[in-house]
């Protein structure tokens, strides 16, 4: 359920009222790092948020607040931090609700918005195309809409439409091929998760996207929803029960399957030895997701999937699981500032190879294509790929293919 | 002045009003009247630097132009020890990060580490536990609070019961004076005032100690640091009354291994349960979280003499998890403000012998004004703890607000009788000069201060005198009128809870 102004208004004032400006949030904050200016930090932002909603100095909201809210990638490292406990990803979200009711979007939002509203998908491209990336599967043709499967594999606007990453959902379909799993995708039927929206601060647009994936999804009948996106993942696991929450309405139904990232799925495939990965000799570290990690709680499963790759040397980044740093490419950022967003990484992929690491996975294709660009711009010895296609590389090893 | 600092600082200088207003204010909330009062906190501009060499520039410059440079670390403190208060320039410092490799030093080949006055202690432990290394000691608010920050404003916290204040555990500083040199100043401060006033700049050691930037700008600190201890452990004995924690506070500064102490009164615990907040602790008790670090066997016999002492104090060890669970949120104490989202503080140095008749003392007077005080404290070398007493008030209500002022003086005078003194001076707390230093050790501290920056640029209106209205006579009047007024402005509210 979306909030009503009143009820926004009053929690941006509530949350603001708390923050005791200690600062812990600034450091740990990836935009501050780069923009280094107090207004960039989240105690700053609060500050102008707490003048504005709690003390109605409504002169305050100026372009330059609206500039400085939206500089933000949603990473959720200063909720972490907070020593006042203030939910602040929550906060962020709710203060771009606001900005959206002043009619103070980004102009990209409103764009994006729009392009969701005719394709239902982030991109230009019509949604009957989602399954283009299976093209050049030529060993077996990817299910769609199988009614009786036991999975549903949601793919998601960035797999499904960015060509450079098309490898990460065929990695995905012939890691489930190999375990013999029952699976479908939902092709066409597959809209937006919604998430691009909910973080620009339209929610209530992304209610309509969420029933419709909800409805397609149990028509199915599936037990288990799976989802390589840790977007998309954290959208179905933790904004959907919100979204469709209204008493006596589709959350009260319960979703009726689980809801799991691939990296949950594999894991349990792997030790259910459905799958028997070949072995690897390089060095490998792990990039944690936002929205897959501290976002979402899952830390173990892309883990136990490295290290259950015989030979693979798994090294962890200095600052991992629910102190991971960000990628740059989360909050629509790139929509925003897309300098910005490449600094971040840059930092990120730094880090990575401080590690001594060769390779860098991660296990969301934003992450992915947010850090591999940082990389390539940055020349570092460094190859960046999503989990799943190291995964389906030592399978593929394993087959002798 | 713009064209000059462009020059320097390029886009790293701004006179946007957006900007300069977030470096108006700290972590204490004060009333606009009162601040329009005391102090100009609006800087003409905010830099960043980035290297000694810009401070070295802009110092210079200052000291010619005699314009006021205020230095900013995490802003983290709460008596505008990092607010301008005659306007002028806010040096920000928080572009200057990063720790060095450890290395062995002196006769005793210790390991040290130099670190940026800009990094905060959080990044600093961080960085040097990839090193096999750890603090000796940092603050409370470390993940806010820099280096050069804490060196200029207290030194007390986590780690100074086991190894002392902030001042010994560093080995020298690099810093630029207020004309623009950049200088070394090494410890062991051998060197007595005489004595370094024949040197160059004439800066000593203790001219960075508590002394808010007011003597010279730090860029960097060489800082001795341990390897990770081979065992840790945390603890939190709890007791009825206030009386035999009292005792074990005193006793346990001569413990070895222990590292850390805190103490949380039962209205803390309580005020932050109401919020779902330290629910392993057990209700209306005082609380001693204790952090030990040292050789297994040294923490193991440590735990066995802090038990046999607490069973015959009456007293009772929680389980484990309730110690991992302090330690962890050792950072987290303004949760607290889930349930009082506008509060005051009083912050003060005690005798630990008198530890137990103060917070007496304090819950009396508080019941007598009907006010909900609570209590944390560290205990930071064996004879002194650190105490934070935070009580609810009202930032909405302006005239409230000023009312409660008067009760932070009420705590403080509480404090005196028993020994006590406020932490930290800044702006707000000129008015206790006289409690915390004799007249004698002021007007030294205002002759070297004007030896090593006579334009008084540096900081200026901080540390050394009391403006007019913060003058003990009319602060003195001023609070005794908001104390008789405060009942008058709380009528109608129950009591705080």
């Amino acid at each position: 359920m979306t909030k009503t102004k009143t009820n926004l208004e009053e929690q941006i004032a509530e949350a603001s009222y708390v923050c005791g400006r200690c600062g812990s949030c600034r450091n740990v904050c990836p935009v501050y790092q780069e923009i280094k200016w107090e207004s960039s930090s989240p105690r700053g932002k609060i500050a102008l948020a707490k003048d504005i909603f709690l003390k109605h100095k409504s002169d305050k909201m100026t372009e330059f607040y609206t500039r400085r809210l939206l500089e933000c990638t949603l990473c959720g490292r200063c909720e972490e931090i907070c020593a006042a406990g203030i939910h602040t990803r929550e906060l962020w979200l709710d203060l771009r609700e606001s900005l959206r009711e002043k009619g103070r979007l980004h102009p990209n939002f409103r764009h994006l918005s729009e392009q969701i509203a005719l394709t239902h998908n982030i991109s230009a491209t019509a949604n009957e195309y989602r399954l283009d990336w299976t093209d050049d599967l030529d060993d077996f043709e990817v299910p769609q809409s199988k009614d009786g499967s036991e999975v549903a594999y949601f793919v998601g606007c960035v797999s499904s439409f960015y060509p450079q990453l098309a490898e990460i959902p065929q990695s995905i379909v012939k890691i489930l091929e190999q375990g013999q799993v029952s699976y479908t995708v939902l092709g066409g039927e597959e809209w937006c998760c919604g998430f691009p929206l909910i973080s620009a601060g339209m929610s209530g647009e992304a209610q309509a996207l969420a029933r419709h994936n909800m409805e397609k999804v149990r028509a199915l009948g599936v037990k288990t929803l799976i989802t390589g996106c840790a977007s998309c993942f954290h959208t179905w696991s933790e904004e959907y029960q919100r979204l469709l929450g209204e008493a006596g309405g589709e959350a009260e139904k319960g979703a009726g399957f689980e809801v799991l990232h691939v990296t949950e799925y594999f894991a349990r495939l792997l030790r259910e030895k459905r799958l028997m990965p070949a072995g690897i000799s390089e060095t490998v570290t792990y990039h944690d997701p936002c929205d897959l990690g501290r976002n979402s709680g899952v830390y173990e499963a892309p883990r136990d999937i490295l290290q259950a790759i015989p030979g693979l040397d798994y090294v962890e980044m200095c600052r991992n699981r629910e102190l991971a740093d960000c990628c740059g490419g989360g909050g629509n950022l790139q929509m925003v500032d897309s300098g910005l967003s490449q600094a971040i990484a840059g930092r990120r992929v730094g880090a990575a190879v401080e590690t001594g690491a060769s390779i860098l996975v991660s296990a969301c294709q934003q992450c992915v294509q947010t850090l591999r660009e940082a990389a390539r711009k940055e020349k570092l010895p460094l190859e960046v790929m999503d989990i799943t296609e190291l995964l389906w590389r030592v399978l593929e090893n394993e087959r002798g293919v | 002045m713009e064209v000059f600092l462009k020059e320097i600082f390029g886009s790293r200088m701004t006179t946007d009003p957006f900007e300069l207003e977030q470096y108006t204010k700290d972590i204490a909330y004060i009333p606009p009247i009162l601040v329009r009062l005391l102090a100009k906190p609006w800087p003409r501009a905010v830099v960043q630097a980035e290297e000694p060499r810009e401070i070295a520039s802009l110092m210079h410059w200052a000291c010619q132009n005699r314009i006021p440079v205020t230095v900013r670390g995490g802003g983290s403190s709460a008596y505008f020890n990092a607010v301008p208060v005659q306007e002028g320039i806010v040096l920000d410092m928080n572009r200057m990060q990063g720790v060095g490799a450890v290395h062995a030093t002196g006769k005793a080949e210790e390991a040290a580490v130099w670190v940026q006055a800009g990094t905060t202690w959080y990044d600093a432990d961080e960085r040097l536990r990839r090193q096999g290394y750890t603090l000796r000691s940092y603050p409370t608010s470390a993940p806010a609070a820099t280096v050069g920050g804490w060196i200029s404003l207290g030194g007390l916290g986590i780690g100074s019961i086991r190894y002392g204040h902030l001042r010994e555990q560093i080995l020298g500083v690099r810093a630029v004076t207020a004309g623009g040199e950049i200088v070394q100043v090494d410890n062991p401060g051998l060197k007595s005032e005489v004595e370094a006033g024949l040197e160059g700049s004439g800066l000593c050691f203790d001219d960075f100690f508590g002394l808010e930037g007011t003597r010279a700008v730090i860029t960097e600190a060489h800082l001795k640091v341990r390897p990770l201890p081979e065992k840790e452990t945390h603890l939190v004995v709890v007791f009825r009354d206030v009386r035999p924690t009292g005792r074990l506070l005193q006793g346990l500064g001569q413990v070895s291994s222990v590292f850390n102490i805190h103490f949380s009164s039962p209205t803390f615990v309580a005020v932050l349960q109401k919020k779902g907040y330290a629910l392993e602790l057990p209700q209306e008790r005082y609380c001693l979280a204790m952090d030990l670090a040292a050789r297994q066997t040294e923490v193991e016999e440590a735990v066995r003499t802090i038990r046999r002492e607490v069973q015959s104090l009456g007293g009772e060890v929680l389980a484990p998890e309730a110690g991992e669970a302090e330690w962890s949120s050792r950072f987290k104490a303004l949760r607290l403000k889930q349930t009082w989202p506008s509060l005051q503080a009083a912050e003060l140095l005690l005798p630990v012998e008198h530890f137990a008749a103060f917070h007496e003392a304090l819950t009396k007077l508080a019941n007598r004004k009907h006010t909900v005080v609570v209590t944390y404290a560290h205990l930071v070398s064996p004879q002194t703890v650190l105490l934070m007493t935070l009580f609810p008030s009202d930032e909405l209500n302006t005239l409230r607000y000023l009312g409660d002022l008067s009760f932070i003086s009420r705590i403080y005078a509480v404090g005196k009788f028993y020994g006590g003194k406020p932490y930290v001076v800044g702006l707000w707390n000129t008015a206790y000069l006289s409690d915390m230093y004799t007249s004698k050790a002021l007007k030294r501290r205002w002759e070297r201060k004007q030896k090593l920056d006579s334009p008084n640029i540096l900081n200026p209106g901080k540390a050394y005198k009391a403006p007019f209205f913060l003058s003990r006579p009319v602060f003195g009047l001023g609070m005794g009128f908001l104390g008789a007024l405060r009942p008058l402005l709380r009528a109608g509210r129950e009591k705080d809870d």
